[in-house]
């Protein structure tokens, strides 16, 4: 890391009051290692195929932004980036690492460097919160019961959420199961970041400061984030990088600061909000509706 | 396609998917044995805490209601017992058809169909929960290998609780079926047991045993093969958790056939 050269974020304009968002610049990311490689990576359940060709990096440090509207295949990629479907045929390496071809032992090291929050959370509805953020501790570490409680409780810290950890996770919010998730996702403070949806079904004020957390993640422990997401407003303030998925192809992949002028219609129909338009035969759409 | 051809289908897609399942039951046993004896090398042991609980939950807290069908199932016996052979005049005889009902066949049967309905449906529930929750998923990327953490536990708990309520099912209805004869027949209590233990043998207790544990490894896996295997939302929920229980009760009865079959040639 010390060869690495020195920081030269740059700030991106935000309204007053907001978090003030450094980005490391294009260059700065690009002498960092590639923490993520997918390489022509294709999945199709049964006959239907939905990803095509996928290849991309990221770097350490990088905050990728995954885009695309539903059913383009975002999902099924970040189970891919996560080992939990085999890339076939293609490759995903973590951190220099093809998971097709590690050992389970090998698997299980690569696992514990990487962290991942679900879209509803997915915290163990039987335990409490700090149970839950304990989990990884206690199943995969040797450390006492006071250490891991203090783990625990920094991490809790961290997202905003100490003094709930007594709490069930049905007794908490939205936006609280999302950052008790974080807070499990990241208690072996992992090398990689994967969050799916962080924002989704949550109120402006909590997705921004959700958004901010990430940031700060980021800054405190300089890990590599992954982002589906829906959430326009999040990927530009928060990414370096988006990437739009269009039914199973990557369709852009590029900075913030440059997607913007993308001249791909679709790109832009995705970046504007703005609905697909299909032409229509009226003929044709009478016939589907009347089963004629 | 004609309605012989669609019924031959339906026959061959079923046929297909029982075997599927019987194949992922031999793999869920296998990978839940191999977690139990190696868990320890590769960093994930399976823990006491969890299987402790589970006895608990399967064994402990089922024991009222165990108590309660196994003392009627003993009290039934007795009364069908005197009846029948008070047609001719072997009423006296009751405590040996009693002792190799009860030990053989209703201890082990009645306390699988128990908890098969108890807690095989709530194994099923849970998985299916956990499934749809995304939980399974999250303890993939943890690190945490499912079958290790949710299906060891639940195995071995079922093993050895199963058959420890079948012993305190003899227990039971031999008791309630002494205390009935011993006062239709104006015995005392203490013969009917001399009598009792006089006819059983070691093999017959081992009978009942053995089939109990092979009846929790069923409920275990048919209880984990169907959460496992859920689709939809509450509904499939739902769904698997009935068919959990009847597969297990149906499994549980044939198996019960084919080991009396067995042990008795």
């Amino acid at each position: 890391m010390s060869e690495q050269p020195a920081p030269s974020h740059q700030q991106t304009a935000v309204p007053p009051g907001e978090h003030v968002v450094c980005r490391p610049s294009e260059a700065e990311l690009a002498a960092r290692p590639k923490v993520i490689e997918v390489d022509h990576l294709d999945w199709s359940y049964g006959k239907r195929q939905v990803l095509f060709d996928i290849s991309l990096d990221v770097r350490q440090g990088e905050i990728m932004m995954i885009m695309g509207g539903s059913g383009s295949g975002k999902s099924t990629l970040l189970r891919h980036l996560v080992g939990l479907m085999p890339p076939l045929p293609g490759k995903v390496k973590l951190l220099g690492k093809d998971f097709g071809t590690l050992k389970p032992m090998e698997k299980l090291d690569l696992r514990r460097k990487i962290g991942v929050a679900f879209q509803f959370g997915a915290l163990f509805s039987s335990m409490n919160v700090a149970e839950n953020v304990k989990l990884p501790l206690r199943e995969l570490t040797k450390l006492n019961e006071k250490t891991m409680d203090i783990m625990a409780r920094i991490k809790l810290e961290v997202v905003n959420l100490s003094g709930f950890g007594d709490l069930m996770p049905a007794a908490l919010s939205g936006g609280m199961v999302k950052r008790a998730s974080i807070a499990r996702a990241i208690i072996m403070d992992p090398k990689l970041l994967f969050l799916d949806e962080p924002s989704s079904g949550l109120d402006p004020a909590v997705s921004s400061a959700l958004d901010d957390l990430i940031l700060r993640l980021r800054e405190a422990m300089d890990i590599s984030v992954v982002i589906v997401t829906h959430d326009i407003d999040s990927a530009f303030k928060i990414g370096d990088r988006i990437t739009i998925l269009d039914k199973g192809r990557i369709l852009a992949s590029e900075r913030v600061e440059t997607i913007r002028n993308n001249k791909n219609e679709r790109v832009q129909h995705l970046l504007n909000r703005q609905a697909e338009e299909i032409e229509v035969d009226p003929t044709e759409y009478l016939k589907r509706l009347t089963g004629g | 396609m004609t309605a012989v051809a669609r019924f031959f289908e339906t026959i061959g897609r079923r046929t297909v998917q029982s075997l599927d399942e019987v194949g992922y039951g031999a793999s869920l046993l296998g990978e839940s044995l191999f977690w139990l004896a190696m868990g320890r090398r590769y960093r994930q042991p399976v823990r006491v805490e969890a299987t402790m609980l589970a006895m608990l939950s399967f064994g402990v807290s089922a024991l009222p209601i165990a108590t309660l069908l196994s003392g009627t199932i003993g009290l039934m016996l007795a009364i069908q017992s005197l009846y029948s052979l008070g047609l001719f005049g072997a009423e006296s005889f009751a405590y040996i058809g009693i002792a190799f009902g009860v030990v053989r066949e209703f201890s082990p049967i009645i306390m699988g169909i128990l908890i098969a309905g108890r807690s095989g449906s709530a194994i099923a529930a849970r998985l299916a929960t956990m499934t749809i929750n995304q939980e399974i998923d999250a303890l993939q990327v943890i690190g945490i290998n499912p079958v290790r953490f949710l299906v060891s536990p639940v195995l071995i708990a079922l093993v050895i609780t199963v058959p420890c309520l079948a012993m305190w099912a003899n227990l039971v209805s031999i008791t309630c079926a002494g205390l009935y004869v011993s006062a239709a027949l104006d015995i005392s209590f203490m013969a009917y047991i001399r009598d009792t233990m006089s006819v059983l043998t070691t093999h017959d207790i081992w009978h009942g045993i053995g089939k109990s544990a092979l009846f929790g490894v069923l409920i275990a896996l048919v209880g984990v093969i169907n959460g496992a295997g859920v689709t939809g939302g509450a509904e499939g929920v739902g769904q698997v958790t009935t068919r959990a229980v009847v597969q297990s009760i149906t499994l549980i009865v044939l198996a019960d056939m084919i080991f009396a079959y067995i042990s008795t040639h």
